[in-house]
């Protein structure tokens, strides 16, 4: 064996060598959720929701430092997407200017007596990205609590708004509840009931009700807050929930005139648990705030116990329960009792845990697929891709004989190659993938004959074995290029703008074209350089 | 063995009219027949991630008319829902449940819709009527294993529900795994093997085995969908201007002109077909509609990329244009065969015995390689001889040849 021999051998035993070496640990391969089954879930974050809580934050904050600063008249409201302030005597703005300083962010312009604040674009930005990078922590949390073997979770979209969570091997009963765990943004208020509140917390039968005894304008800073029939209260009226609940609107109980102030919210818990009261056995939630959280809760305490007021505790703009107050509470422990099942209090407190969202989710897309489904489907494409395969060697080796083994050689170091690359990307593979595979195979003989029917031809012209063989990659070298690189644009397309299943095909398509020109340039130059080299004076090539 | 003995020389130019016509005729015909111009009334069938909805597949035990499917989807309150019938094994019936999503539809009302369709589903099991029990095949993993735990067959240590829920959940999963491998389970024989006696009589006592089993839901947004359309219109054309780039710079403008022109011949032919044949479109049926594009242009490449060659050649210096392709094609027609031959293999087998799921896939790509390989002699060759008589002396494509070369 010459040098030059040697030399190629090792690079096509070392390329196949890391390419099983890469594929063997067969643990790398994953299989995609159409073959595994699964559930996938597409989420976009409402940004919108973000810049309306900022705003009324900012409301909240600002109204208690101009009140404080001399302006007891100021009334500050949040009208759509900004911040309007009356009440503002002109000699104290120089005053309320040095305070809205601290609210950077905003763009201010001064009216007679009040001013209008409005969200600068790249503040707006920033809300959004903290709002998409929140929304991503807080449900690789949730996930990760709920226990689902290999999520996977990623940020995707153009502003980076969407969330694809894909969770393999999820059926059908536990999909819900995750679908729950997922758009519910967790956020938990603690206000007050509003003074002017005739219905003493125990609220109004509906809206329509309310807004009547209001004349249509509710008090200024209220609002009127739904209270949701739990699944316990259905069972109680001998209805079974979940024939009642499911894919119904909620039942409302009563609508709650509160305060729009929130005293304390879900970013100051600490810790929050499950558990059961001893003498009751009703469930409930323990949760702990911090320090600023103990130190709000005693003010809402204090002013509930003097006023007599009840105490609203608000989770995703639904009044979870109402308290009453004897004395102000300290220490910053609490404990909600309400009409929860055992499964509420749990998702409940992995809710507080994992923290607030600054801004809902919305569903693009769900799918859910069963194991069988899949397990059918690689079946029948393995069968079919298979029966491709053996189609193709036979062909091949019987219309070029023993050239028709060199292709085959070729084709399964394409094979293995493919499959290493495919390994070492992590690729995940999919029912189109599959179809990929197979296409890819019988594009790569392409190659094959391609050269072979030019070496055919150099033959007819009269060249010897080793000319013929020469002349006919030289020739095919660039016309194989060619074809493969336009085949390359049109996979690559389709991983620039395909997601999912069809990412699986487009990541096959590239390592199979890749493969290809590899295979064939190279090996199957090899392996008619070898037989030359050991039957030099070869007159006749079996072709 | 060869596929000509002898070189054929076949006038193929002579035939360039009547191919263009014909095709195009074709392409034409199939347009006037789609009318995708109507919107929703065209023959255009879209999938559910281009419209927004829902896409269920569903399998019944026995034989299940499709007709029935739909009146009982219809008396659950779900008027407009597309039904197919998939025989794929024997004793289950298969089908697909589609439904469109209304304009402004949201995410709640997909819930409700997909409940509506269970439901109704559900009812058409007759046994349901009169057997009151739970459904084992249906039946949430949570309520079977609440119920375990309420009645703890195995008459473990009660009052720590935490310490039931951890004993019965694992036998919960292998019932559960079982379930979703028999879709819908037939016989109590196919629980697992290992499963604790006490715990089987229990779900043969409280459990019935109903006929139905739900292998898929998909729910889309509309607002999502229009999304995806432009996503995919996106892909298509800056794969054709790469395309078209690509062979500019490495053969000529008229080359380029007569390729893109081929592919489009391909994409709309395979489009037509497609549709006449009553297939659905999905993202990966769009995919590979782009691979037909990669090919389509592969095959064409091989025959323009011996007109060039041949261009160089003394003996082609003085000849006529027409003679020139006529040759070219002539001399690599064996090789043109067998490349389309090779990959059509390929694509039957897929079409054939792939299942379903790859059937809307692989039509595309089994037209486009007979088409691919027709164009690149009948449509993309003509191209570049009508260029040349428009655009150009004699010698124009000889003059750029040497100039790239």
């Amino acid at each position: 064996m010459t040098k030059r021999s040697l030399w190629r051998l090792t690079v096509t035993l070392l390329i196949c060598g890391a390419c099983a070496y890469f594929f063997i640990p067969l643990s790398q391969v994953r299989l995609g959720l159409d073959l595994k089954g699964g559930v996938h879930f597409e989420l976009e974050v409402q940004g919108n929701e973000a810049l309306e809580a900022d705003l009324r934050d900012t409301r909240d904050r600002l109204q208690d430092r101009i009140r404080e600063k001399g302006c007891p008249d100021a009334v500050l409201k949040v009208n759509q997407n900004q911040l309007t302030a009356v009440g503002i005597p002109p000699d104290q703005r120089p005053d309320v200017e040095k305070v809205l300083k601290a609210f950077y962010g905003y763009d201010v312009s001064w009216a007679q007596t009040g001013f209008t604040m409005v969200q600068t674009a790249a503040y707006q930005k920033s809300l959004k990205d903290d709002a998409n990078k929140r929304a991503l922590q807080i449900i690789e949390n949730r996930i990760n609590q709920f226990g689902v073997a290999e999520p996977e979770i990623t940020a995707t979209g153009s502003e980076g708004n969407r969330i694809v969570v894909e969770l393999p091997g999820v059926g059908d009963a536990e999909r819900e509840r995750i679908k729950g765990l997922l758009t519910t943004p967790g956020r938990l208020e603690q206000r007050l009931v509003a003074k002017a509140d005739p219905t003493q917390g125990r609220g109004f039968p509906t809206r329509e009700k309310a807004m009547e005894f209001f004349k249509g304008k509710l008090p200024d800073n209220t609002e009127l807050l739904p209270e949701p029939v739990s699944d316990r209260e259905l069972r109680e009226q001998g209805k079974d929930p979940a024939v009642h609940t499911q894919g119904q609107p909620e039942q409302i109980r009563a609508w709650v005139l509160v305060e729009e102030k929130v005293y304390v919210d879900g970013a100051d818990i600490n810790k929050a648990d499950p558990s059961v009261d001893p003498s009751t056995d009703a469930n409930q939630i323990n949760y702990t705030l911090n320090k600023k959280g103990a130190d709000d809760f005693a003010t809402l305490s204090g002013i509930a116990a003097d006023e007599q007021r009840l105490i609203a505790i608000v989770l995703d703009r639904k009044i979870v329960s109402t308290l009453s107050c004897r004395e102000k509470i300290v220490g910053g422990s609490v404990r909600i009792t309400g009409h929860f099942t055992k499964a509420d209090t749990e998702d409940f407190a992995l809710k507080l845990k994992s923290g607030a969202m600054r801004a809902s989710m919305k569903f693009l897309e769900e799918r859910a697929m069963g194991p069988s489904l899949g397990a059918d489907s690689i079946h029948s494409g393995v069968r079919a891709a298979l029966i491709g395969f053996l189609t193709i060697i036979c062909f091949m080796v019987f219309y070029y004989k023993w050239s028709g083994v060199n292709a085959i050689v070729a084709l399964t170091v394409n094979i293995i190659v493919m499959l290493g690359l495919m390994g070492s990307f992590h690729a995940v593979i999919t029912l189109p993938g599959i179809a990929g595979f197979a296409l890819t195979i019988g594009m790569a003989v392409d190659a094959n004959i391609l050269i072979f029917e030019r070496i055919r031809e150099e033959l007819g012209n009269g060249k010897s074995v080793p000319g013929a063989i020469q002349t006919g990659f030289d020739k095919v070298f660039w016309t194989i290029v060619d074809s493969h690189v336009t085949q390359l644009f049109a996979a690559m397309l389709l991983f620039i703008f395909g997601t999912g299943p069809v990412k699986g095909f487009a990541v096959t398509l590239t390592v199979g074209v890749c493969a290809s020109l590899f295979t064939s340039i190279y090996i199957s130059r090899f392996v008619y350089d070898w037989i030359l080299e050991r039957h030099p004076g070869i007159k006749t090539l079996s072709i | 063995m060869k596929v000509f003995e002898h070189l054929p020389h076949i006038d193929f130019m002579k035939y360039k009219g009547i191919a263009l016509a014909v095709s195009w005729g074709i392409i034409l015909l199939c347009f006037l027949w789609i009318h995708p111009w109507k919107g929703a009334n065209s023959h255009v069938k879209l999938g559910m991630q281009f419209t927004g909805g829902i896409d269920m597949m569903v399998a019944f035990k026995g034989d299940v008319h499709q007709d029935d499917l739909r009146a009982a989807l219809y008396k659950g309150g779900v008027q407009d829902a597309g039904v197919v019938y998939y025989k794929d094994k024997p004793g289950t019936s298969m089908f697909s449940i589609k439904v469109k999503a209304r304009k402004g539809q949201d995410e709640k009302d997909s819930t409700i819709q997909i409940k509506q369709i269970t439901d109704a589903l559900k009812g058409m099991d007759a046994v349901a009527a009169s057997d009151h029990r739970m459904d084992l095949n249906t039946e949430s993993v949570n309520t079977m294993e609440d119920h375990w735990v309420q009645t703890n067959p195995l008459g473990l240590p009660a009052g720590d529900e935490t310490a039931l829920r951890l004993a019965y959940g694992p036998w919960i999963t292998k019932v559960a795994k079982a379930r979703e491998q028999y879709t819908p389970m037939t016989s109590y024989d196919q629980l697992p093997q290992d499963l604790p006696p006490q715990l089987r009589a229990s779900l043969e006592k409280n459990y019935r085995l109903g006929n139905l089993s739900i292998l898929k839901i998909e729910s889309f947004s509309p607002s999502i969908s229009g999304e995806w359309t432009w996503r995919t219109l996106q892909a298509v054309f800056w794969a054709m201007g790469a395309i078209l780039v690509y062979v500019i710079f490495r053969f000529t403008v008229s080359f380029s002109v007569g390729g893109i022109v081929a592919l489009i011949h391909d994409i709309l032919m395979a489009l037509g077909l497609f549709v006449f044949f009553g297939f659905e479109f999905s993202v990966p049926v769009v995919a590979s509609f782009l691979i037909l594009m990669g090919y389509s242009m592969a095959d064409t490449i091989v025959v323009f990329d011996r007109i060039r060659e041949n261009s160089h050649k003394p003996e082609y210096r003085r000849v006529d244009i027409v003679k020139l392709v006529n040759d070219s094609i002539n001399q690599t027609l064996s090789r043109t065969i067998l490349t389309s031959l090779s990959v059509l293999f390929v694509a039957f087998c897929l079409l054939v015995w792939g299942g379903h799921a790859l059937r809307d896939l692989s039509f595309p790509i089994f037209v486009g390689v007979i088409t691919g390989t027709y164009s690149s002699i009948f449509i993309a060759a003509p191209v570049v001889v009508y260029w040349d008589h428009w655009f150009g002396g004699h010698d124009k494509i000889k003059q750029h040849a040497h100039a790239r070369s």
